[in-house]
C-alpha cells in the first residue's frame, strides 16, 4: 500500500509542476537557513580544536564586586593572584587553566602594520586546551616563573610576520617594543572561540599590567577549571561557591558582596545577556531561539497549507471515489500526510544540497577567519526533524479538510 | 460592483481565510523590515558632524606613574600632548574619554536640565577636542583658556539636548546640576555621529578636562605606517608600561557600521526569501482558483464582459482580500507608536506603514494579474461547454 502511495505522489507531483516547484522552493529554501543556522550555533557552541574538554570544563569568566550600600557594583574579568589563589587551590578540578583575554598589540615590519592578539597563560592552560603544535613545544613552568621572554604563536603570525620559512623556533618576534623567542607554532583558531583565541600566548608573568602581583579581585583574567570526569562538575560549581563565601569582605572596604560562577560553556555567555542571580539563563536563551524559528517557520507552512489545500481540493473526484469504495476519512488523511512527507522529503534532499554549498562559500569567504561551518550529524538531525515538523504542519489541516468533504458534492461538483 | 465582490469573497470564506492570514503575515515582516530601513535611513542622511578622515585613536591602558600627585601627573600628560602635537606629520593632538568615536565603549548619565530629565551622553574633552574634529558650533563656543578659573564649570551640549530641554529657548548661560556640580553652557555643538553612520540622534553634554584615557592625533594625508611605526616608538618611551594602541578612525568606522549593516542584511536576506515564497504561493493559489471558475468566468463573457474587465475582477478581489488583512494588521502596527515600543519616533512607524501597505499591494496586483490575464482568454464556447 505505502508503494501506491507513493507511485500516486509521485504521479501528483509531476501533474502540477508549477506547485510542485513552489513547495520545494518554499520547503528547500526554509530548511537551508535553519541548517545554515544550527550549523552556525554547533560551529559555536561544540567542542572543538583546542577546546575539546568542554564535556568536562566549567568556565569563570567574571565577578561581581558590590558595595549594596553604596550601591556600586563593579563586574568583569578577575586578577591572576585571584584565579591562583582562591580557585587554584581548589580540591575537586583535576586543573585550572588561567589566562587573559586576547589584546591588542602594535607590530611595525617592512613599515607595515601588524595586529598581534596577546594572550597571557599560566602553565596548566596548555594542559586544559589541547592546542596542535606544529612546531616546538609550550612554555614550562619553569620559564614562566623565571619570566623568561618565550613566546607561543599562531600559524597567521609566523606566516605574518616571518614569511613562508620552513621553521622558526628559535627565531625573535618582536611587538610592543619587547623581543619575544619563538619557542612553539601552533595551529589557528578562529576568533570565535574567544576563550582560546589568540595570535600570540605569553606566560602571565611576562604581563605588564599583572604579573600576579595585583592583590585586588577585577583584573584581567579569566580561568577554565577541569574537572575529571563530567560527573564532577556539579561538585566543582558547589566548590566554587564555597571559594566565594569564603573570602573575607568588610564593608568598609569598596565592596560588602561578591558574586560569581563557574559555568559549562554555554551558560557562561547567556548568564551575561540572559541570566541572574537564580538561573543561568540557558533556558531562556533556547526559548528565544524557540520563538524565533517558530515564526520563521510560521510563513513558509501558512504559505504551504494553502498550496496543499489548493492542491488537495483539486483531487476532490478522487478523493469522492476512493470514499464512495468504502475509505475512510483517517485513511485518505494518512495518504495525503505520507504524501506531503513525500514531498517535503524531497525539498529536504534539496535543503541539504543548498546548505552544503552556502556553507562551502561561507567558509571559503573567509568571513569569519580560520571558521569551518559544516553539516554533522545533529545538525542533519535537527533537519530531519524540522522536515517532519514541517511535512505534519502543512499537510494535516489539508487532509483534514479533504476528510470532510461529502461524496456526493465532490463527486456532483465534477 | 464592490458588494458583488464582497459576496464572492465571503462566498469562499475558508478558502480566503487562509489566504488572509499568509497576506496578514507578510504585512507584519515587511512592516519590521520596513521599520528598520526607515529608522537606519533616516539616520544615515543626517550629517556625520566631524571629520574623522586622517585621525588617529591612541590608547594607553595601564600607563603606571610613580606619582599619585594631580599637578604632576597633568603636567606629564601635558608634556606628552605636546610632543606629539610638535611632531612635523601631526596637526593636532586632543584627549578625549575612552567613548571615543567610533568605540564601543559609551557613558552616559542622566540629568534635569530646564526641568527636563534625560539621558545624556557623556564626554570629556580637552580645548582642542572640537578644531581637530572639525565639530560645527550652533551657538556660543567651545572651551579656551577663557575658562581657566571661571566659577561654573562650563559645558557644551549637542543640538539634541538643546532641542530636547529648551527646544526654540535661548540655552547658553543656563545652567544645570551634572553630578551634583553646578555647570554654565557656553555652547551649543552640531550632533555628532559618533557611534557610526547609523547612530540615532542622542543628547550628548561635553565637559571639560585635563589627560584622559585616550588621545586623538590628526596627521597629514601623506603620513603613513612608518610614522605610525615612529609615533609607537616615542609615546612607548613615554609610557613604558602603557600597552600603546593606535587605531584608525576610518578603519573603526568601517568596522562599527559593520556592526549595524551585518544583522540587517542577514534580515533583509532572510525577509527577502519569505516574500518570494508568499508571493510564488499566492500567484499558484490564484492560479488554481481561477482555473476553478472557468464556468463562471465563461459565463461573464458570453453576456459581454470583456477581457480587461475579466483582469480588473480578479485584481480587484485580491486587492479588496488583501485589504482585509492590512487592516487587520495596522491595526496591530499601530500599537507600536500608540504605546511607544522601542523608543522610535513614530514618523518612522508612519512611514514604514505606509511603505508596507504600498508593497503588498504591489505584491498582490503583480500576484494577480497573470492569472487573471489567464482568465481573461477563456473562450466562452469551451468553458461552458466543459461543464
Amino acid at each position: 500500500m505505502l508503494v501506491n502511495y507513493f507511485k500516486i505522489a509521485i504521479a501528483v507531483l509531476k501533474r502540477r509542476k508549477f506547485f510542485t516547484f513552489i513547495s520545494l522552493f518554499g520547503i528547500s529554501l526554509t530548511l537551508t537557513i535553519i541548517i545554515v543556522l544550527t550549523a552556525f550555533m554547533d560551529y559555536l557552541l561544540s567542542p572543538s580544536h583546542p577546546d575539546v574538554k568542554r564535556e568536562r570544563s566549567l568556565y569563570v569568566n567574571m565577578l561581581r564586586l558590590e558595595h549594596t550600600k553604596k550601591g556600586m557594583r563593579m563586574t568583569g574579568p578577575m586578577t591572576f593572584h585571584y584565579l591562583n589563589h582562591f580557585v587554584g587551590s581548589m580540591k575537586t578540578p583535576e586543573k585550572v587553566a588561567i589566562f587573559s583575554m586576547f589584546s591588542p598589540t602594535n607590530t611595525y615590519i617592512n613599515s607595515k602594520k601588524l595586529v598581534i592578539n596577546v594572550k597571557h597563560t599560566n602553565h596548566d592552560y596548555w594542559e586544559v586546551e589541547e592546542y596542535q603544535f606544529l612546531e616546538g613545544k609550550p612554555y614550562t613552568a619553569e620559564q614562566i616563573a623565571r619570566a623568561e621572554k618565550v613566546t607561543v604563536i599562531s600559524e597567521e603570525i609566523k606566516h605574518a610576520y616571518f614569511g613562508e620559512v620552513p621553521s622558526v623556533v628559535g627565531k625573535f618576534l618582536e611587538t610592543d617594543n619587547e623581543q619575544y623567542r619563538v619557542i612553539g607554532v601552533v595551529k589557528n583558531v578562529p576568533i570565535t572561540m574567544i576563550y582560546s583565541y589568540a595570535d600570540m600566548y605569553l606566560p602571565y608573568t611576562l604581563s605588564k599590567e599583572d604579573k600576579g602581583d595585583n592583590k585586588g579581585m577585577n583584573g584581567k583574567y579569566m580561568a577554565i577549571l577541569l574537572g575529571r570526569s563530567k560527573a564532577d562538575l556539579p561538585a566543582m560549581e558547589q566548590e566554587y561557591q564555597q571559594v566565594i563565601r569564603k573570602i573575607p569582605v568588610d564593608s568598609t572596604m569598596e565592596y560588602d558582596k561578591i558574586t560569581g560562577y563557574a559555568d559549562p560553556y554555554l551558560a557562561g555567555f547567556t548568564r551575561v545577556f540572559l541570566g541572574d542571580d537564580s538561573g543561568t539563563g540557558v533556558t531562556k536563551f533556547f526559548l528565544i531561539i524557540g520563538l524565533v524559528l517558530f515564526l520563521f517557520m510560521l510563513l513558509p507552512t501558512i504559505n504551504l497549507v494553502n498550496i496543499n489545500s489548493s492542491r488537495i481540493m483539486e483531487r476532490s473526484s478522487e478523493i469522492a471515489v476512493r470514499k464512495a469504495f468504502g475509505a475512510s476519512s483517517g485513511t485518505l488523511a494518512i495518504q495525503f500526510i505520507i504524501e506531503n512527507l513525500i514531498l517535503t522529503f524531497f525539498g529536504g534532499i534539496i535543503g541539504v544540497a543548498l546548505s552544503a554549498i552556502v556553507l562551502w562559500v561561507f567558509n571559503n569567504s573567509q568571513l569569519i577567519p580560520n571558521a569551518a561551518l559544516q553539516i554533522n550529524l545533529m545538525v542533519l538531525a535537527a533537519t530531519l526533524g524540522a522536515c517532519l515538523v514541517f511535512g505534519l504542519l502543512s499537510g494535516v489541516y489539508p487532509a483534514w479538510r479533504m476528510s470532510r468533504l461529502q461524496v456526493v458534492t465532490a463527486l456532483k461538483s465534477n | 460592483m464592490i458588494r458583488h465582490l464582497f459576496k464572492l469573497i465571503w462566498n469562499k470564506k475558508k478558502q480566503n481565510f487562509l489566504l488572509i492570514i499568509e497576506m496578514l503575515v507578510s504585512f507584519m515582516v515587511m512592516f519590521a523590515v520596513f521599520t528598520l530601513i526607515v529608522y537606519y535611513y533616516n539616520n544615515y542622511k543626517r550629517p556625520m558632524g566631524f571629520v574623522y578622515e586622517n585621525v588617529w585613536a591612541v590608547s594607553y591602558p595601564n600607563n603606571k606613574l610613580h606619582t599619585e600627585n594631580e599637578d604632576s601627573i597633568n603636567m606629564y600628560y601635558e608634556n606628552i600632548k605636546r610632543t606629539v602635537a610638535a611632531l612635523p606629520e601631526v596637526r593636532e593632538a586632543s584627549f578625549v574619554s575612552s567613548n571615543s568615536p567610533f568605540s564601543a565603549s559609551t557613558s552616559n548619565s542622566n540629568v534635569t536640565v530646564n526641568k527636563v530629565s534625560l539621558m545624556a551622553n557623556q564626554y570629556w574633552v580637552d580645548d582642542d577636542y572640537a578644531r581637530l574634529l572639525q565639530v560645527h558650533m550652533i551657538a556660543g563656543r567651545w572651551f579656551s583658556k577663557l575658562d581657566d578659573g571661571s566659577k561654573n564649570k562650563p559645558i557644551v551640549i549637542n543640538a539634541t539636548m538643546k532641542e530636547k530641554a529648551f527646544g526654540n529657548k535661548e540655552a547658553i548661560g543656563q545652567r544645570f546640576k551634572v553630578n551634583e556640580d553646578e555647570v554654565v553652557i557656553i555652547g551649543v555643538v552640531q550632533d555628532l555621529k559618533d557611534k557610526g553612520d547609523y547612530m540615532k540622534q542622542e543628547a550628548a553634554q561635553f565637559m571639560r578636562s585635563g589627560w584622559q584615557s585616550r588621545m586623538l592625533v590628526s596627521i597629514h594625508p601623506d603620513a603613513g605606517a612608518a610614522f605610525e611605526s615612529k609615533l609607537n616608538k616615542l609615546l612607548t618611551g613615554m609610557m613604558p608600561t602603557a600597552n600603546i594602541e593606535i587605531e584608525h578612525l576610518t578603519k573603526k568606522r568601517v568596522a562599527k557600521n559593520s556592526i549595524t549593516l551585518v544583522p540587517m542584511i542577514i534580515l533583509l536576506v532572510v525577509a527577502g526569501f519569505l516574500i518570494v515564497n508568499v508571493a510564488l504561493g499566492l500567484f499558484g493559489v490564484l492560479w488554481y482558483n481561477i482555473s476553478r471558475r472557468k464556468a463562471e468566468i465563461g459565463l461573464r463573457k458570453a453576456i459581454g464582459a470583456s477581457g480587461n474587465n475579466i483582469v480588473l475582477q480578479i485584481v480587484s478581489e485580491t486587492l479588496i482580500l488583501s485589504t482585509f488583512s492590512l487592516i487587520i494588521g495596522s491595526f496591530f502596527a499601530v500599537q507600536f507608536p500608540l504605546l511607544n515600543v522601542f523608543d522610535l519616533p513614530s514618523g518612522v512607524y508612519v512611514t514604514a506603514l505606509i511603505l508596507a501597505i504600498l508593497f503588498i499591494y504591489a505584491l498582490v496586483i503583480i500576484c494577480a494579474i497573470y492569472p487573471g490575464k489567464q482568465a481573461s482568454n477563456i473562450l466562452p464556447a469551451v468553458a461552458l461547454h466543459e461543464d
